[in-house]
């Protein structure tokens, strides 16, 4: 082989296609099809609701209407006064997405439920995470480790379920790994430094976790820029010191494709800013507003190994453990197998070949990209700021959902890995004949399925609650709760229990129920708009004067939630739920209902 | 368990977070004072249901009686010596006297201490001033037992300025706490504290809460203590129960 891989290369043109789209329909249709049973989360219900006025502005100015394009317009729809008005506090393409979606497919042409409409571009986005991680693994470690890639990373429970849900934390790891994978192409290719300025500015578009990516790419391009420029022929003969790294730096960065550092310091905010109408006027106090929320956000509460957290110092473990706690166990160990066959890959031909067989680089081929370098320092940068103790913890793996792709990327490498060592030991233990390669094909099929399945079947059962779901590492969801670890967030699980609350709701003509919802008073109009929920049983209010008010109540357990119990206690004079939601037995959501004499 | 169980029994679920579903079954025969309790001593009787083989806390000190298991629960009757109230000073404290500057009028409420429900005298001193709280005639017996804690998990992640709080017997300091959250985040929780005291006399018995400092608002101080002839486990806290 003359060249090294890369991603994007690897199977003909025609294989890469039809697979690509197969996993599209496949992780786009599932996920899309799962969401439906979803309850509604509280912070997507802003998202919607703004998504549709950013929506309407975009259609605004499309169609030439007057005014659209004065700052007044602007801030009425996307900013104001307040660090939150007009959500301006994230940035605007997803929700921009879900307002048309909502406009064209649920108002337009009625195809689907408003709640679906809005979720879909989310789905999409995953589906396109899903193609892009095999298009990146298949063309560096070849296509059976691309498949697998793929599909491990769409049988992540929490992601799964994020990937449902109109929020961003699906999209920025679709926009930050894009971001990896068109730098991947941008260090060979200077039409690639395009790609890498739209995908950077996608990504700054979509969430400020994006704000890392040029740490992540600096890291990587200094480290290669560095390699490059020692090895190269004249560096031996320097004299040594400091500046003889730097020449050496200076020399490799040239090397490489310097092109792509202007794409990302220039076009990619560029990006941003023509998406973001919010930044088009008074654009750097805007964009400091944005930057100076997420540093002074508020810490709420979250239970981490049994105690409740609210302020920092927050331990350093926290993204490592909840990472070994919710992320099937069969990725964490191929994940674990391929890590150490990537490490070995550049150290011996044997590894090499188990991790790519036929792809071994003779002498003079063309060097690395430093692929699976570039995958670890971005696991290691998404987590960074978790690690350090001082960023809040409240959304647990969403916060650094973006280093999850290497993980999933490292296990299609590890099946791979292990089918090929399997097959070698088998042969050498005289088990078989030489047929090494239907061998292999059947054990990597066994391995992969194996590994997949087991995936998918996890995912598959912690949906619609994966929230609280925890691995078999953790005990389950049983075990996870015996660890003290958060139960669930956003208040989305009381989904769950309208079915019951419908079988309390009073006649048509009768006076209503009102309900304390808490947690889930955001999404109480909507599940009654969609016909979810009896109008009979209205929102009864804040705090003790709605449960006061309330003929039900409900409780979404969470630790800092136990006050909930304790107000209704009080006010219905009785501990008993009528109802308790339950996920492999731990309980979700309890109903109370007034016994009359306290009325 | 139903057929065995007398009022006046405890019942309790473990682990812990099972709560939610052994109240929808038998939360019937839970009143909410006992829920809210102060502590487990007066209760003679405890029924503990489990999974998992876990223990509950409230079982430490007392002797199995009586278990049986139901599929996947374990059911234990466990027994010891109750202690005997002389005082009880959250249902005495329309017999107390209030003096000091506080923010909202103590009164006997249902709050949230330490993620568990009590029954308590909750006191709200202004910032940087005391409010004291004090029983006339009050009966002893031999020991004094009672706990403090901050109310309110959001108002004790918002402000994290600590109270103290001092309990005197005939204007002597017998015991000073401070309540507060932890550097960490966490909190201190449901404090206990505990001191001999002269059976069969009365005193002036004397507790005093102070917001420390101008920062100090909305310090939501909510104590429960009791004048009894103890048990043992009035002077062990329990895991849940963190010595000042």
């Amino acid at each position: 082989m003359t060249g090294a891989p890369m991603p994007g290369q690897g199977p003909s043109r025609a294989a890469r296609l039809v697979v690509s789209l197969a996993l599209f329909a496949i992780a786009s249709t599932s996920v899309f099809m799962s969401q439906k049973d979803m309850g509604l989360a509280r912070d997507e219900l802003v998202y919607m609701n703004h998504g549709s006025r950013y929506a309407d502005w975009w259609l605004d100015a499309a169609s030439g209407e007057d005014g659209t394009l004065t700052a007044e317009a602007i801030t009425r729809h996307f900013g104001g006064d307040s660090a939150t008005a007009g959500n301006r506090e994230h940035p605007p393409l997803m929700k921009t997405l879900f307002g048309l979606s909502e406009r064209i497919l649920h108002r337009g042409l009625g195809v689907t439920d408003r709640v679906s409409a809005y979720r879909l571009p989310s789905a999409l986005m995953n589906a396109l995470l899903i193609v892009l991680v095999y298009l990146f693994v298949a063309g560096l470690w070849g296509q059976g480790a691309g498949i697998i890639a793929a599909l491990l990373t769409l049988c992540l429970p929490r992601a799964y379920f994020h990937a449902g849900l109109a929020c961003f934390d699906a999209a920025v790891v679709t926009t930050w790994f894009a971001t990896l994978y068109a730098y991947q192409r941008a260090l060979r290719s200077r039409r690639w430094c395009l790609g890498l300025g739209v995908a950077f500015g996608l990504a700054l578009a979509t969430k400020h976790n994006a704000l890392f990516l040029p740490g992540v790419l600096g890291l990587h391009y200094l480290w290669l820029s560095l390699e490059r420029g020692l090895a190269m022929r004249d560096a031996g003969a320097e004299r040594g010191g400091a500046g003889r790294y730097l020449r050496a730096l200076w020399r490799g960065a040239l090397a490489l494709q310097p092109w792509g550092v202007p794409a990302l310091v220039v076009l990619g905010p560029l990006v941003a800013l023509a998406l973001w109408p919010w930044l088009w006027f008074d654009t750097i106090a805007h964009v400091l507003d944005w930057v100076r929320f997420h540093f002074h956000h508020v810490h709420y509460n979250y239970e981490y190994l049994g105690r409740n957290w609210n302020a920092p110092p927050y331990p350093w473990h926290v993204p490592i453990v909840t990472t070994l706690f919710t992320v099937p166990v069969v990725t964490l160990l191929s994940a674990g197998v391929g890590a150490v066959a990537l490490t070995m890959a550049g150290r011996g031909r044997i590894w090499a070949a188990l991790v790519a067989p036929g792809r071994v680089r003779g002498a003079g081929a063309e060097p690395s990209t430093a692929p699976a370098r570039l995958l670890v320092i971005s696991a290691l940068v998404a987590m960074a700021p978790f690690i350090l103790g001082q960023a809040p913890i409240f959304g647990a793996e969403k916060h650094w959902a973006p280093a999850i792709p290497t993980l999933t990327i490292f296990a299609g490498v590890g099946v791979m890995v292990a089918a090929r060592m399997a097959t070698r030991a088998i042969i050498a233990a005289g088990l078989v004949g030489a047929r090494a390669p239907i061998l292999r094909l059947a054990l990597s099929l066994l391995l992969s399925a194996g590994a997949v399945g087991a995936a998918a079947v996890e995912t598959a059962a912690a949906t619609p609650y994966a929230l609280s779901h925890y691995n078999a590492l953790a005990g389950g969801a049983p075990g996870g709760a015996d660890l003290g670890m958060n139960r669930q967030f956003w208040g989305y699980a009381a989904r769950g229990v309208l079915p019951y609350l419908n079988t309390l709701a009073p006649a048509p003509d009768a006076k209503p129920r009102p309900v304390y919802t808490h947690d889930a008073s955001p999404a109480w109009s909507a599940y009654q708009r969609d016909g979810l929920l009896s109008p009979g049983l209205p929102d009864a209010g804040h705090e003790r004067q709605g449960v006061a008010r309330s003929d039900i109540a409900l409780v979404i357990h969470e630790r800092h939630f136990n006050r909930h119990d304790y107000l209704i206690w009080d006010s219905y004079g009785t501990v008993q739920p009528a109802y308790v939601l339950t996920f492999q037995g731990v309980p979700l959501v309890s109903v109370y209902v007034r016994p009359s004499k306290t009325r | 368990m139903r057929e065995r169980h007398q009022p006046g029994d405890l019942i309790a679920f473990s682990p812990d977070w099972i709560d939610p579903v052994g109240r929808h079954h038998l939360g019937d025969l839970i009143p909410v004072a006992m829920a809210a309790r102060m502590d487990d001593a007066p209760y003679a009787t405890l029924w503990e249901l489990s999974i998992r083989g876990s223990e509950s806390t409230a079982a430490r000190g007392r002797t199995l009686d009586w278990t049986a298991t139901f599929g996947d629960v374990t059911v234990r009757r466990l027994v010891r010596a109750p202690a005997e109230i002389h005082t009880d000073f959250v249902a005495d404290f329309a017999r107390a006297k209030v003096t000091g500057r506080y923010a909202s009028r103590p009164q006997v409420r249902l709050e949230e201490v330490g993620f568990r429900p009590r029954r308590c005298v909750r006191v709200e001193p202004r910032p940087d001033q005391t409010v004291t709280i004090t029983y006339p005639a009050a009966k002893l017996g031999e020991r004094l037992v009672g706990y403090v804690g901050l109310a309110d998990i959001f108002t004790r992640r918002d402000i994290r300025a600590p109270g103290e709080f001092v309990v005197s017997v005939d204007g002597d300091e017998r015991a000073r706490v401070q309540v507060g959250v932890e550097d960490a985040g966490d909190d201190l929780g449901w404090i206990q504290f505990s001191f001999a005291t002269e059976p069969g006399t009365t005193a002036a018995v004397t507790f005093a809460a102070t917001a420390l400092g101008e920062d100090a608002r909305q310090r939501l101080i909510c104590f429960a203590a009791q004048a009894r002839t103890s048990a043992a486990s009035d002077i062990e806290p329990t895991s849940e129960e963190r010595a000042p």
